[in-house]
């Protein structure tokens, strides 16, 4: 593959992986939601292989592998059962409405490009200009967190924030060392799971998953 | 040649002025109007010659005010700003005769157009500090005294008068605390000599002296959230006035920012610029979105007006950003833009104002739920409102679209500058731009539609009847300048050009060819708005001929008239119209978090059941946010402050001498 | 991106005489007439199909167009020349853009027009014409019409304008050729993530401005529901014709622009008929792919609330806006 082809590649997984951050907020579907996350995982997965051919870097190809099996496929499975076992759910009242958050998220993206900008012009390199789409990725899924109120909403948000850094990741360093992939991988997925397992008692105690209403704990 | 010129315009507005208040209740109006029209003629000679040659000219007199003398000059980019008074100030003042005859006029109302004329052709010429400041009080002053001249009538305008005194006061504070600070550091009160000191200032300085005159220069251009005496003021005042303060002296507060920030200052920080364009698209998104939801047409026009102000304040700022940035020639087109925009917004809004005053005339009222059915009473204002409401709403071949298109281009050629917060400004700026494009074309199809077409909603929109040829004559002459910037906007380039160039310290390489279209040499775009035209029309006549023509059965080359089919209901009333209010509600609905409007809904039942009810009323208010927000606190703030005051006198003329007294005394201390 | 440049210069250089482009003209005006109707048709046959009907002929839409144009036309007793006029001013301005559009060939006639804001703006005067024409006759539904029409337009309008920014940005020009032909000179654009994220912007603006599903059914019989077909309510006879295959030319023109602007591919540059006749076949079967592709999404989606469609709208322009970001970003 040609240095400009693999730029092509990347440039756009890291376009795909921002765009997905911006679908999660405009889709209410929990289940659309999951597959974004998926789609994200791929376009990751992809672009570290990429960079793994280019550089001939074994450890950066397991590591392609491992967000492969688990942001691709594991953690969205794990959602899908979760979202499964309470069929029609939807992200029903946002804190912040649909609209006013995609506007936000605009913003935001505007806001990373200015941030980043300033400093990956110290490192003026084709992967590094990348940096600003995944600090976006990053502010965005914390936007999710923030207004969303759901937990699969809540888990989403997180994990955009976790693809994120990820990208920012690969970005600036061109391959994390195996061993924090495979720390943060599994790190991100015991979350999951223990949310996974919150929210399915949540919904076995109060018949339903929705976070603002654990204010009434505190009362 | 262009000073005679000038100073005879000046004078003849005085005398205009003198006349108005002189002359006997029968000829006051005309004569007044006359010689108006003459100023502006003769100043509109002296300020196109300054363009055309592109000479500026400066004289100096100690006579008129003492200490500091009177510093007149007028460069290609105060000669802009002239002429764009002088055109618009023409208009008004041929409006004025018809406005005016229904009624005897008062000696200040006549009066006060010619004076506020001059002292609108006297600000871009002022040529020191001094000089400006009095000016822009005078002119202050003028304005306010235009304003309330039907404050007998609708006491109203006493309100609307309050808030633009209170603005436009602490505006003129502001602006003379920074250029008394400008003029201290400099070696003189002139501005040339203050321009000559350009390089050797500190920067905190400088930033101050922008930040303050800039606060001042904004609230007089209406730039949100300095923008709140503007809806207020210009619906009250008479339209003749109206159009002189939309098309005239909001303006001059872009011009003070031209004149103080690039030429004064030398350009300076990047971070002004990307304030100034920052304030320009709030202040377009913010208009836009009121002028979509209003019903009161003068009300729209006012937003509207706080909409195209904030478009050119996107392209000032984005010009100054660029030129920070050392991209002169994109500086340049940007400012081209900007002024282009400027002058159009002139012409159609001025035509706007005047026709909202003859609907005003005709049927009695400016609410749009009121009117309906005018094309038919009133074709000839209804075209004429049309070619301002098309230009504004940026249709291709009217010149709204000409400037925008230009406005367009300079934002997306800036982003050849690479630099980070630049480009996040002008991507914010076509942001605003795309944003207030389509809520434009919604606000003045609204205008358009619910006033002059469909029925007559009430009686005095049934009764009306067309204006008189003058106020026809005043819309016509800016209609007629809509149409030709629109068709051959490069007809004004090189004057246009420079303007810009004597807008940015060290000029500016221009950036277009000279033509008739527009035409971006080598940074590739062009439009040839002729050819467009030519291509529309003979479209239309082309399907039109064919339509006419073709059919073999005579019947169908003509439409038969019918009664109006609406899904089969036999009965079709004017009551059943959509009103100006229902147009806008979809759109007020989406923005509801910016508009936030306030609903009241009444509904008394019958006595006998709660399924009958008996009547419903619903109010609407769609009161300014900011307004609320912002002013509500400090207003309260003022008011205690007075309360508390209102303790201190207790009527005894030894405590107010006391008062006086120790006030000296502390003057005193102080100084030595 | 100077090549850019260059390869505009040499296209105008090789473009042929006036004549010869004002004839590509007129066939591209006749082309977007004849296939808007038909891409209609198209689009009717593949959601019958998908639905499991027969459904009426591709052609329906030009037969329907005849009947129309035998019919006497009634106008409504209080309009004013604009009731007259708007159906005129719509097919003129669609059949203008179309004029310059570089759908077929890249040199149309009114070479200083071919700007993608001039097309913008040609098409924002077809929908002022139509809003106009719909409150002239002073009934409910027409106003109604026009005021939903007007609402949609104005809030589709931002993620049109930046969509086409983020282009116009990479191409360093809003000149229509110019685009095209630079998009023919990097083929590595067509992948690039800010195409992609603004041909998504653009999608959904085609959709809202066309008034398909989900933003507006075109086949609705339900007053209250309507947004285009409330506004038009009034029209019959050869009006309503001119303001059906004034629409038609609309949708048309949208698509034959977004394929071109995309896929550039198969536009003829340089002259001669072959090259034309395969520059026609290639437009057809773009545009014939875009259209069932938006029947096949019509099919599977309910139309949205009126108050839903923002949410719509704004995901298209924050994808503009990303585009125009990620297009700084990758430069």
């Amino acid at each position: 593959m040609t240095a400009g082809a693999a730029l092509d590649v990347v440039e756009l997984a890291a376009g795909v992986v921002l765009a997905g951050a911006v679908l999660a907020l405009w889709r209410k579907d929990l289940r659309a939601l999951i597959s974004v996350l998926a789609l994200q995982g791929a376009a990751l997965a992809s672009l570290a292989a990429v960079l793994a051919v280019g550089d001939g870097d074994v450890g950066l190809g397991v590591v392609a592998g491992v967000v492969l099996v688990t942001k691709g496929l594991v953690i969205p499975g794990l959602l899908t059962r979760v979202v499964r076992a309470d069929p029609g759910s939807r992200e029903t009242a946002p804190l912040v409405n649909v609209p006013a958050s995609l506007v936000a998220a605009a913003v935001l993206v505007v806001l990373s490009y200015l941030v980043a900008g300033r400093l990956t012009a110290l490192f003026p390199d084709p992967l590094t200009r990348l940096v600003p789409l995944g600090l976006a990725t990053v502010l965005v899924g914390v936007f999710v967190l923030v207004t969303r109120r759901k937990a699969v909403s809540q888990i989403v948000g997180l994990l955009l924030v976790d693809n994120g850094v990820a990208l920012v990741a690969f970005l600036l360093t061109a391959g994390v060392p195996l061993l924090v992939e495979l720390g943060t991988s599994l790190d991100v997925l015991l979350v999951v799971v223990v949310l996974q397992v919150l929210a399915t008692t949540m919904r076995a105690r109060f018949g339903h998953v929705d976070l603002d209403q654990l204010r009434e704990l505190h009362d | 040649m262009s000073t005679t010129a000038y100073l005879v315009g000046l004078g003849a507005a005085g005398a205009a002025a003198l006349l108005g208040a002189i002359l006997p209740a029968r000829r006051r109006l005309f004569g007044a109007a006359l010689l108006s029209a003459a100023a502006c003629l003769a100043a509109l000679a002296g300020a196109g010659r300054v363009l055309v040659s592109g000479h500026p000219f400066s004289l100096h007199t100690a006579q008129v005010l003492p200490l500091t003398g009177v510093d007149l000059s007028l460069d290609p980019l105060g000669a802009l700003f002239v002429a764009t008074t002088a055109v618009v100030g023409l208009a008004a003042a041929c409006y004025s005769v018809g406005y005016g005859a229904h009624a005897t006029p008062s000696r200040t109302a006549t009066a006060a157009l010619p004076a506020f004329l001059a002292t609108l052709l006297l600000v871009p010429a002022a040529a020191s500090v001094a000089t400006f400041m009095v000016a822009w009080e005078l002119m202050a002053l003028t304005s306010l005294l235009a304003l309330l001249t039907e404050h007998r009538r609708r006491p109203e305008t006493r309100d609307a008068a309050q808030w633009y005194a209170a603005m436009t006061h602490v505006g003129a504070a502001a602006i003379l605390l920074g250029l008394v600070l400008l003029a201290t550091h400099a070696g003189g009160q002139t501005f040339s000599a203050i321009a000559a000191h350009r390089g050797r200032r500190s920067v905190p300085l400088t930033s101050a002296v922008f930040v303050l005159t800039l606060l001042g220069f904004a609230s007089k251009a209406g730039a949100v959230p300095l923008h709140v005496w503007l809806p207020r003021a210009h619906p009250e005042a008479p339209s003749p006035i109206s159009a002189l303060m939309s098309g005239a002296m909001v303006n001059l507060g872009i011009y003070g920012i031209l004149r103080v920030g690039e030429d004064l200052l030398g350009g300076g920080q990047l971070w002004w610029w990307l304030l100034v364009a920052a304030l320009g698209v709030v202040s377009a998104v913010f208009g836009a979105l009121h002028a979509a939801a209003s019903t009161d047409t003068k009300r729209l026009l006012a937003y509207s007006t706080v909409d195209n102000v904030g478009l050119v304040l996107v392209g000032v700022g984005a010009a100054g950003a660029l030129a920070a940035g050392g991209e002169r020639l994109l500086a340049g087109l940007v400012l081209l833009a900007a002024l282009f925009h400027l002058v159009n917004h002139a012409l159609f809004k001025g035509c706007l104002f005047l026709g909202a005053g003859a609907l005003q005339h005709a049927a009695g009222t400016r609410d749009l739920d009121r009117l309906g059915g005018l094309a038919r009473k009133m074709p000839a204002t209804a075209v004429l409102f049309a070619v301002g409401a098309l230009s504004i709403s940026a249709l291709p071949g009217l010149n709204g679209f000409a400037s925008e298109w230009l406005l367009l281009q300079g934002l997306l050629h800036g982003f050849a500058s690479h630099s980070a917060t630049t480009e996040a400004a002008l991507l914010s700026g076509v942001a605003a731009l795309a944003i207030t494009g389509g809520l434009t074309a919604t606000a003045f199809v609204k205008a358009l539609g619910v006033g002059f077409l469909g029925q007559p909603r009430t009686e005095g929109a049934r009764g009306a009847r067309e204006v008189g040829p003058s106020m026809l004559a005043g819309m016509a002459l800016l209609a007629g300048g809509c149409v030709v910037l629109g068709v051959v906007p490069g007809v004004a380039l090189p004057v246009l050009d420079r303007a810009a160039a004597a807008g940015l310290p060290g000029g500016a390489p221009s950036a277009l060819r000279v033509g008739l279209g527009l035409d971006l040499a080598s940074l590739h775009g062009a439009i040839e708005p002729v050819l467009l035209v030519t291509g529309l029309l003979a479209g239309i006549l082309v399907i039109w001929g064919a339509l006419r023509l073709a059919p073999r059965h005579a019947e169908l080359r003509r439409p038969r008239r019918a009664e109006a089919w609406g899904c089969g209901r036999e009965l079709q009333t004017a009551r059943m119209e959509i009103t100006a209010t229902s147009f806008a509600e979809p759109l007020q609905r989406v923005f509801a978090d910016v508009l936030r409007p306030d609903h009241d809904l009444e509904v008394t039942h019958a006595a006998e059941s709660r399924y009958f009810p008996e009547a419903i009323s619903f109010h609407q208010r769609v009161d300014d946010a900011i307004e609320r927000v912002a002013y509500g606190p400090v207003i309260a703030a003022v008011a205690w402050w007075g309360r508390l005051a209102r303790r201190v006198p207790n009527g005894s003329v030894h405590r107010y001498l006391a008062f006086g007294f120790a006030a000296l005394v502390l003057i005193l201390v102080v100084l030595a | 991106m100077t090549a850019t440049f260059a390869d505009v210069a040499t296209l105008s250089a090789a473009s042929p005489g006036l004549w010869a482009r004002a004839g590509a003209s007129v066939l591209q005006v006749a082309a977007v007439a004849a296939g808007g109707p038909l891409l209609l048709g198209l689009m009717g046959k593949v959601r019958a199909r998908a639905e499991g009907r027969i459904g009426p002929p591709i052609t329906q839409g030009l037969w329907d167009l005849r009947k129309l144009l035998r019919k006497e036309a009634i106008r409504a007793e209080h309009t004013s020349a604009v009731a007259a006029l708007a159906p005129l001013v719509l097919v003129a301005s669609a059949a203008l853009a179309a004029a310059v559009t570089p759908l077929v060939t890249t040199g149309p006639v009114v070479a200083g027009g071919a700007d993608v804001f001039v097309v913008v703006y040609l098409l924002l005067m077809g929908s002022v014409a139509l809003a106009l024409g719909g409150l002239d006759a002073g009934t409910a539904f027409g106003g109604m019409g026009s005021s939903r029409a007007m609402t949609i337009g104005a809030i589709s309008e931002p993620a049109l304008l930046v969509g086409i920014l983020a282009l116009a940005v990479q191409a360093h020009t809003s000149n229509l050729p110019g685009i095209v032909a630079a998009s023919l000179a990097h083929p590595g654009w067509l992948a690039s993530p800010q195409r992609l994220l603004a041909l998504a912007a653009l999608v959904v603006v085609v959709i809202a401005e066309t008034g398909r599903i989900p933003v507006d059914n075109p086949s609705t019989h339900l007053e209250l529901t309507m947004i285009h077909e409330a506004m038009i309510l009034e029209y019959a006879g050869s009006d309503l014709a001119l303001v059906t295959v004034g629409e038609a030319m609309r949708l048309g023109l949208l698509l034959g622009l977004v394929a071109n602007l995309f896929f550039p591919w198969g536009v003829e540059g340089s002259g001669g008929g072959l090259a034309i006749l395969i520059g026609l076949v290639v437009l057809g079967a773009k545009t014939a792919t875009l259209a069932a592709l938006i029947a096949l999404v019509e099919v599977s989606t309910a139309k949205l609330r009126l108050f839903r469609v923002p949410e719509l709208l704004a995901g298209g322009f924050v994808l503009a806006v990303v585009a125009v970001t990620t297009g700084l970003v990758a430069r």
